[in-house]
């Protein structure tokens, strides 16, 4: 076997290694790069595809997972951890306004719950350090009152303990060094930072280089607690359990931006109770199971009877069958776009061709029936093609068997060779219902499954699948609720998982192992 | 002509005005140099180029970079998901492990799962990438790629798995006793054998790369990087009067390859088709 000699052995052994090493050189590079910029679940991903990879290719007994281990990385990372992510997702409560976590919530709350004190009180500052900390003197503009605010406190200084600079601010004071105009000037990131607290829920806060207001903290939270008091209003809000702070007296007043919380998979029974929710996803739902059903039928109807008309004897069979099966050789993107021009109210070539103006998009059942019609033919040629292939494969003894004792051709085909092809073709019938019953592209491209009502405040246009209904309510522009779509992609997962495993049980193809 | 076919010519006829109507138009329109559908006589008054001309003498219409992208990305997808798609059937077919039955079992179920229902997940989770590497991040062609891959395994080693298990045991025993190790009866025995299928199962996958809509459109927001697909719909979308004549020169540019490579595969493609279902 002098052919398989450059496969084994020394230069088989070297190459195996140096691929591995350029591997392992870009993982750690990588691993660095993350951890750099804390990006700690990469971190992880990334350090266990290393570390299986070099278990995997140098451990004797992991034969089998030599083949499968970049198909399996590549599946886990890209869509099983994505499914897992989707899954807990439909858990939460994370939509728009809820889109953060709780800290991050709480900081931007006590950010945006300040408020100046009534009479806007307004301090000259000087900016400087003390102890190496961020200090500065503070010179009140109506008293003339001088303070020494520090990041831990702020104190009133006695005249005579400062001197005062040319414009009849606070300069100096001792332990207080001022900053440089070169310091001041490159210190403007820190200055929108810098609070100098004056107890009470006050404090003191930067405006620019040389101003600062007196600011009361209106919001405050106790971490113990978990309630948020506004003290100007003298409300409490608290936790509601669904990712807001609400107010203890008035459940409705909730305070924004709110976080995503786990919600106990309220996102589902909201599905089914509650009234906002239920009804367009009823309606869409409806319409995608009878989309599927009906184009389904269609599709195979039309393909089975080509697939009789060209079975034999037919001049120009080849020929036909080249042209016939054109829609499928296109790409299906093209097609749709190609369609939803012909069907343009002003440009479309079929009002062109019968001189009318309907506007075809713009009501429901016509959009609804184009969608079918547009589907048809994008599918008939496949359901030609393999009804071909499943009358191909009913014996020929049947045909003769049947046609000696009498039978006629037509009732050869309806009582023979129709319930025969429907048992060999069902799980691909099967499989075509739930392909479009996620047929996402079709309707997206050719109605966007308009049109909206948007006059009696619907969500969901009349010909909107789950599936596109689901791209709206994740990624759309008023409002995007992440939460609720996966709790949508889980039920249709579910519907077409069960499915798919049962005509997969009936065919028998997980016997044959 | 027999009187007892007549309707089979008259349903193939039908059927052949139905399936030739839009292409019929666009190859027209692409002609046309008005640029719009509008007109009321579907038969062609003019000739021109000048929608071809548009489509690569705009640079708000990268269309060049759109096909370069679109074919970089599927052969990219194609080559890649083979070669998993191989060794992973390979592995299901011709070794005994623990947990094989299993693995095939839950390979079928993730498939089931169209990688788009956990779109806002890996939306999500390809924004966190951009921010430490964004070339692999929202945005870029090689993130798409790597998503792409990611359901690479569940489809082609099921396709695959059906067709090796075809090849005779024999043949790998035979170069076993000449010495032969796993991997080189992998490389040596199968490769070479399932070559021709591995070439179709490539060809549908770069097809169905060339197609795909949904996630390339919500990851490439640049217009320099999108793949044709999105590229057009975004064109078409944006004005539909003006821009009909160039999109119909650029979807003719970018399917009558595909349609040739197809028709003059078609023989092995419909094989590959109708053999799931005969097989049941």
């Amino acid at each position: 076997m002098n052919r398989l000699a450059g496969f084994t052995g020394l230069p088989a052994q070297i190459f195996k290694i140096s691929f591995i090493a350029i591997v392992d050189a870009i993982l750690i590079a990588m691993f660095f790069a993350s951890t750099h910029k804390h990006a700690t679940p990469l971190a992880i991903v990334i350090a266990l595809v290393g570390f299986g990879t070099n278990f995997v290719y140098f451990a004797k007994f992991t034969l089998p997972f030599k083949f499968l281990f970049p198909g399996l990385v590549l599946l886990v990372v890209f869509v099983v951890v994505p499914i897992l992510y989707t899954i807990s997702m439909s858990a939460f409560n994370y939509k728009t306004g809820n889109e953060i976590s709780k800290g991050q919530a709480v900081t931007q709350l006590l950010q945006t719950g300040l408020a100046p004190d009534a009479a806007n009180t307004t301090y000259d500052m000087v900016l400087g350090k003390k102890n190496g900390d961020w200090a500065a003197l503070l010179t009140e503009q109506s008293t003339q009152q001088v303070y020494l605010g520090t990041t831990t406190g702020t104190t009133k200084l006695d005249k005579g303990t400062y001197t005062l600079n040319g414009i009849g601010v606070a300069g100096s004071a001792p332990g207080f060094v001022p900053l440089t105009a070169d310091q001041t000037a490159s210190a403007d990131s820190i200055i929108g930072a810098l609070k100098f607290p004056l107890g009470n829920g006050q404090f003191i806060a930067p405006q620019s280089a040389d101003v600062a207001v007196l600011l009361t903290q209106s919001l405050v939270y106790d971490p113990k607690t978990d309630i948020l008091t506004n003290t100007a209003l003298n409300r409490t809000y608290k936790d509601n359990g669904d990712g807001n702070f609400a107010n203890v007296k008035d459940k409705t007043e909730k305070l924004l931006p709110g976080w995503r919380a786990f919600n106990n998979f309220r996102n589902y029974t909201h599905l089914f109770s509650d009234s906002t929710v239920r009804g367009p996803f009823i309606g869409v739902f409806i319409w995608t199971v009878s989309f599927a059903f009906l184009t389904v039928i269609m599709m195979f109807g039309v393909g089975f009877l080509l697939a009789i008309a060209l079975d034999k004897k037919i001049a120009f069979r080849r020929f036909y069958r080249s042209i016939l099966i054109l829609p499928y050789a296109i790409p299906s993107f093209m097609s749709i776009l190609i369609w939803n021009g012909l069907f343009n109210r002003q440009f479309g070539a079929i009002n062109g061709l019968f001189h009318t103006n309907i506007d075809w998009f713009n009501s429901p059942w016509l959009a609804k029936g184009i969608i079918l019609l547009v589907n048809l033919w994008l599918g008939f040629p496949y359901f030609y093609l393999i009804s071909t292939g499943a009358l191909q494969a009913i014996p020929a003894e049947l045909e003769e068997a049947a046609s000696i004792d009498g039978a006629s051709p037509r009732k050869i085909l309806r009582l023979i060779k129709l319930p025969l092809m429907l048992q060999i073709l069902s799980p691909l019938l099967i499989s075509s219902f739930a392909f479009n019953f996620n047929n996402f592209n079709l309707i997206y491209l050719l109605t966007a499954g308009g049109p909206t009502d948007v006059l009696h405040g619907k969500t969901a246009g009349a010909t909107d699948i789950l599936i596109t209904y689901t791209y709206k309510t994740a990624f759309g522009s008023s409002e995007q609720n992440l939460g609720l779509a996966c709790a949508i992609s889980m039920i249709m997962f579910f519907i077409v998982g069960s499915l798919s495993l049962w005509s997969l049980r009936r065919s028998k193809v997980l016997d044959g192992f | 002509m027999h009187a007892k076919n007549l309707w089979k010519h008259v349903y193939i006829w039908i059927l052949i005005v139905f399936t030739l109507f839009p292409i019929y138009v666009v190859i027209e329109s692409s002609f046309n140099p008005t640029g719009s559908l509008a007109s009321s006589s579907l038969i062609p008054s003019r000739f021109s180029w000048v929608n071809y001309k548009a489509l690569f003498n705009n640079p708000a219409v990268p269309y060049g970079s759109w096909i370069r992208n679109s074919v970089m990305i599927a052969s990219a997808n194609a080559l890649i998901s083979v070669f998993i798609g191989a060794a992973s059937a390979f592995a299901f077919s011709r070794m005994r492990f623990r947990g094989r039955k299993a693995g095939l079992q839950t390979l079928l179920l993730i498939q089931v799962f169209p990688s788009f229902l956990a779109l806002a997940a890996i939306y999500v989770m390809m924004e966190r990438v951009y921010t430490v590497f964004p070339a692999i991040g929202l945005g870029s062609l090689g993130g798409l790629l790597l998503i792409y891959l990611g359901g690479s395994m569940g489809v082609n080693a099921w396709l695959l798995k059906g067709y090796i298990d075809t090849i005779p045991m024999e043949l790998d025993e035979a170069a076993r006793i000449d010495g032969a190790s796993t991997v080189q009866v992998y490389w040596l025995i199968f490769f070479p054998l399932a070559a021709p299928v591995l070439a179709v199962t490539a060809l549908l996958s770069f097809i169905g790369t060339f197609n795909e809509f949904v996630l390339a459109s919500l990851f490439l927001q640049d217009v320099n990087k999108r793949t044709v697909a999105v590229g057009l719909q975004q064109f078409v979308g944006a004005q539909f009067g003006q821009n009909w004549g160039p999109f119909a020169a650029g979807s003719l540019i970018a399917t009558v390859p595909l349609v040739i490579v197809f028709l003059s595969l078609q023989r092995f493609i419909i094989g590959g088709l109708t053999q799931g279902a005969t097989k049941g």
